[in-house]
């Protein structure tokens, strides 16, 4: 029989709140994490809005600041994340073999400090017309080693690797923007097998940043409305102009569900299907009917042995550009069929903004608080009907549904497209369960 | 359950291809490895880089480095070379041998193909900041970092960051070949190749792909990265030479290159009489963070050899020979060296340790793949080769690296990688039979 994997234990920073609660309160009350970019003098860029970690403070989140103001903000956000998963799964007091621990996050790229990069490449350029010489040997004498050994996206994963005492498998992986959807499957898929028994998993970002502003910028993926920020982020409306730079973490511990039973640990759900597909079309842009995210919802159903009318929920990618919506809307329906009408389907981005790597891992956060509470979160700004964007968006209001599974999907640059199923736990076999229901 | 029963399923190797500083054909890459001549001779000093450089210095990322494609695949690749850096050109060009090399192209149904790759970070390149920074700066040469997004922003290349994504070999890949399965890349820096055969065999396992293509391409030559890598670890300044478990080892030595293999489920492959380089037996990784760095790595790479045997059914005695991190810092060769002696005790002074980086250097993410394929060719070849550089023995390392041409590389192998910080990787491979 099929090894079933649970949740137990979750773990958020995000820009309404750091903490599973936090985070539920905000996405109820209809807040709005947008606002204006604080974390460098934006005055003068061309976008000056950000989805911000608000007063982030080290001490507060329980962690130590001598030993963690060194590292960038989305490790310091994995290892608070990170340990309030560890906390609520109560596994640092339980007695297993360490081997069976492993990490799996899906944390992007920090960016070199900005002044010290352009300092150096100013320098190369005065003295030697742009050389490596004179840049490598000003950029040692300006960077410090110690935040730049910090500044490596497997970090994350190693620390909490060392603070956790795992002793199996740690890693990161980086797929864009479905980096950690794809290390919550992919962990999935490793206790399916045998090879662990608990994961940490899930993953942080941040690119609120002078270089991951100027990507996005050049790329025009971000949203200009720099005068209304709380309605920059306008998911399936007519009116979306792009998406706005979030940031954030969510992790989780996942087990095997046998070994979260023995040990007594409180069970918040059970991750059930998870599904990867590549467009394989470009890598700038998705293919024009979705098929690639249309096939990991289809690879996620299949490995939950779930049909379409299953699914009550859908916490879709909806970063609010004009192609993103338009695709994922099609892709949903060539995946659900007439199903995709009945299905409400709403995107969190438009409070938390995109925090890239690590959204899908919030949005399972956002998945699992549906399950518990039995309130799915509205898509805010959702107002002006766009004739591609058909479904039902779940606009202004959190709405009560009572669901079984909710599904989270993610697109990501390069064709990446990444899905997740999460179920509410129920004992006994699930095979059996189903045939229970269906008699 | 639909799934294919796991532990029945077997994933053999169908398929290589490498870019590296000893060749960027298979062939080529053999040659070297096993060449006497060849051994004598010291590499030129690369620009930039502080060190003696192994880089493939025949590799100029233009069209004809892809191997030979298709028309319509060379366009392809012509038209997105301007969205490539150097390690996803590497990258590229090795999956397109190793493709080539298997014979899959047309022989599946493009949702059942997957890939699966290792990278690193990418660094931002200097050269792609200049003209914004040109912008910002004043007649007399001042440079005023505030005005960036008044003036700098706009003379960055609008596709810029599409080159700084690791997952970008995977991607382009994905799109030249058409393949639609999953598609995913770790970035764990050395121990990434390893965990990337264990993720697409895990793919295989449970039935989501037929073959997928796993590679790993990494360079600690482009400027930041060098930097980085002087960062991490001892470098081998003084002479720029690699040499693993030698006793008198100074240092790794920068480096880079990407190799690239197909595996597929075996009935598929044998259907389609594939030519097999052998055979994944199993995998394992792990680690031991909160330990200090010697302890850390001893520890994770005795516990990845150890659980790479039991799941490959494999004992010491059973293993022709090992391919060893062999990074030639003093700490990590010894770490590694008593690890393999914590797990294979006295065999441990029998057992043949190869190192390809004596020959290579280090090409961080990369490194790990361009060592499983040096083993895969030594099991075809039926004979290993010598560790480069390696003369004088390390007392302390009590193991046995490879110092002749005509070593028997036995029916099967370890590949092991580790990170100073802990982490190890390794691959079970044997030579097929049914």
């Amino acid at each position: 029989m099929q090894r079933r994997i649970v949740v137990t234990g979750i773990g958020c920073v995000t820009p309404l709140g750091n903490s599973p609660t936090e985070l539920a309160a905000g996405l109820y009350s209809g807040r709005i994490g947008v606002g204006r970019l604080t974390l460098f003098d934006a005055s003068n860029f061309p976008v000056r809005i950000a989805a911000e970690v608000r007063d982030w403070d080290l001490a507060a989140a329980g962690l130590e600041a001598r030993r963690w103001q060194h590292c960038p903000r989305q490790t310091q956000f994995a290892i608070a994340a990170g340990l309030q998963a560890a906390r609520q799964s109560g596994i640092d007091d339980a007695m297993f073999d360490r081997e069976r621990l492993g990490v799996y996050l899906g944390c992007g790229e920090p960016f070199e400090d900005f002044n010290a990069f352009t300092r150096s490449v100013h320098a190369s350029m005065k003295s030697d017309g742009g050389a490596a010489n004179t840049f490598t040997s000003t950029a040692l004498r300006i960077f410090d080693p110690e935040v730049e050994r910090e500044a490596e996206p497997d970090m994350p994963a190693i620390h909490l690797g060392g603070l956790l005492n795992a002793r199996g498998p740690i890693a990161n992986c980086i797929s864009a923007c479905v980096s950690s959807t794809q290390a919550i499957g992919e962990s999935m898929r490793m206790i399916q097998q045998g090879e662990v028994d608990v994961m940490l998993c899930g993953g942080a970002h941040s690119t609120i940043h002078p270089f991951g502003v100027t990507g996005f910028q050049r790329l025009s993926a971000l949203s200009l409305r720099n005068d209304d920020p709380e309605s920059a982020v306008r998911p399936f409306d007519a009116d979306r102009d792009g998406f706005v730079i979030g940031e954030g973490a969510g992790l989780f511990i996942i087990e095997e569900r046998g070994h979260a039973l023995r040990r007594g640990a409180e069970i918040l759900g059970e991750i059930t299907g998870y599904g990867s597909a590549q467009d394989a079309y470009r890598v700038t842009d998705s293919h024009p009917e979705g098929r690639g995210t249309a096939a990991a919802i289809t690879r996620a159903l299949a490995s939950a042995k779930l049909n379409p009318q299953d699914i009550g929920y859908i916490n879709a990618h909806g970063t609010g550009t004009i192609l993103n919506d338009k695709v994922e809307t099609l892709a949903i329906k060539r995946a659900f069929g007439q199903q995709a009408y009945r299905i409400p389907v709403s995107s969190t981005k438009s409070m938390l903004g995109h925090a890239t790597t690590a959204c899908g891992a919030i949005e399972l956060a956002v998945c699992l608080i549906s399950l518990q509470t039995g309130v799915i979160p509205p898509t805010l700004n959702h107002e002006k009907p766009d004739a591609d964007c058909d479904l039902d968006y779940v606009p202004r209001n959190a709405r009560e549904v009572s669901c079984r599974h909710v599904m989270t999907n993610n697109i990501g640059f390069g064709g990446q497209n990444a899905a997740l199923i999460v179920s509410k736990y129920e004992e006994g076999s699930r095979t059996r369960v189903a045939v229970a229901r269906a008699a | 359950m639909d799934e294919r029963s796991s532990s029945q399923v077997r994933v053999i190797v169908t398929g290589v291809g490498v870019v590296s500083s000893a060749g960027r054909t298979v062939d080529q890459f053999w040659r070297t490895l096993t060449d006497p001549l060849h051994a004598s001779k010291s590499y030129s000093r690369g620009d930039g880089a502080t060190a003696g450089t192994p880089r493939p210095a025949d590799f100029s990322g233009s069209i004809d480095d892809f191997c030979d494609l298709p028309d319509a695949q060379r366009k392809v690749i012509r038209k997105a070379l301007k969205l490539m850096n150097r390690e996803t050109q590497m990258g590229v060009a090795a999956g397109q041998q190793a493709l080539a090399d298997s014979g899959i192209t047309g022989q599946y149904d493009p949702d059942r193909l997957g890939i699966c790759f290792g990278a690193d970070n990418v660094a931002i390149m200097p050269e792609d900041f200049q003209r914004g920074v040109e912008a910002c700066s004043s007649a007399d040469g001042h440079f005023d970092a505030d005005r960036w997004g008044e003036d700098g922003i706009k003379e960055v290349a609008p596709l810029w960051l599409l080159k700084c994504l690791p997952n970008m070999p995977a991607c382009h890949l994905a799109i030249i070949n058409d393949l639609r399965g999953s598609g995913n890349t770790i970035t764990q820096r050395d121990v990434s190749a390893n965990m990337a055969v264990a993720e697409a065999c895990r793919s295989i396992r449970s039935d989501t792909a037929d073959a997928v293509l796993v590679g790993a391409t990494g360079t600690t030559l482009t400027t930041f990265n060098h930097l980085h890598a002087g960062f991490e670890d001892e470098i081998a300044e003084y002479d720029g030479v690699c040499r693993p478990f030698d006793r008198y080892r100074t240092g790794s030595v920068p480096g880079e290159g990407a190799g690239a293999i197909v595996l597929e489920e075996m009935h598929c492959a044998l259907r389609r009489g594939a030519t097999i380089y052998g055979e994944v037996l199993g995998a394992a990784s792990a680690s031991a963070v909160r330990l200090d760095r010697m302890a850390a790595c001893r520890t994770a790479m005795g516990s990845a050899l150890r659980q790479t045997l039991r799941r490959s059914g494999q004992s010491p005695a059973s293993i022709g020979h090992i391919h060893a991190h062999g990074l030639g810092t003093r700490e990590s060769d010894l770490a590694e060296a008593q690890a393999i002696r914590d797990i294979f005790g006295d065999l441990a002074s029998t057992t043949p340790v190869v190192a390809a980086k004596g020959h290579l250097g280090h090409a961080a993410a990369g490194s790990g793949v361009l060592e499983l394929i040096a083993s895969l060719l030594a099991l075809k070849n039926g004979h290993l080769f010598p560790v480069r550089h390696y003369i004088d023995a390390d007392p302390e390392c009590r193991v046995r690296p490879v110092t002749r041409f005509d070593e028997p590389a036995g029916t099967s192998f370890l590949n092991v990688n580790m990170f100073g910080r802990g982490l190890a990787s390794c691959v079970a491979v044997a030579a097929f039979s049914v």
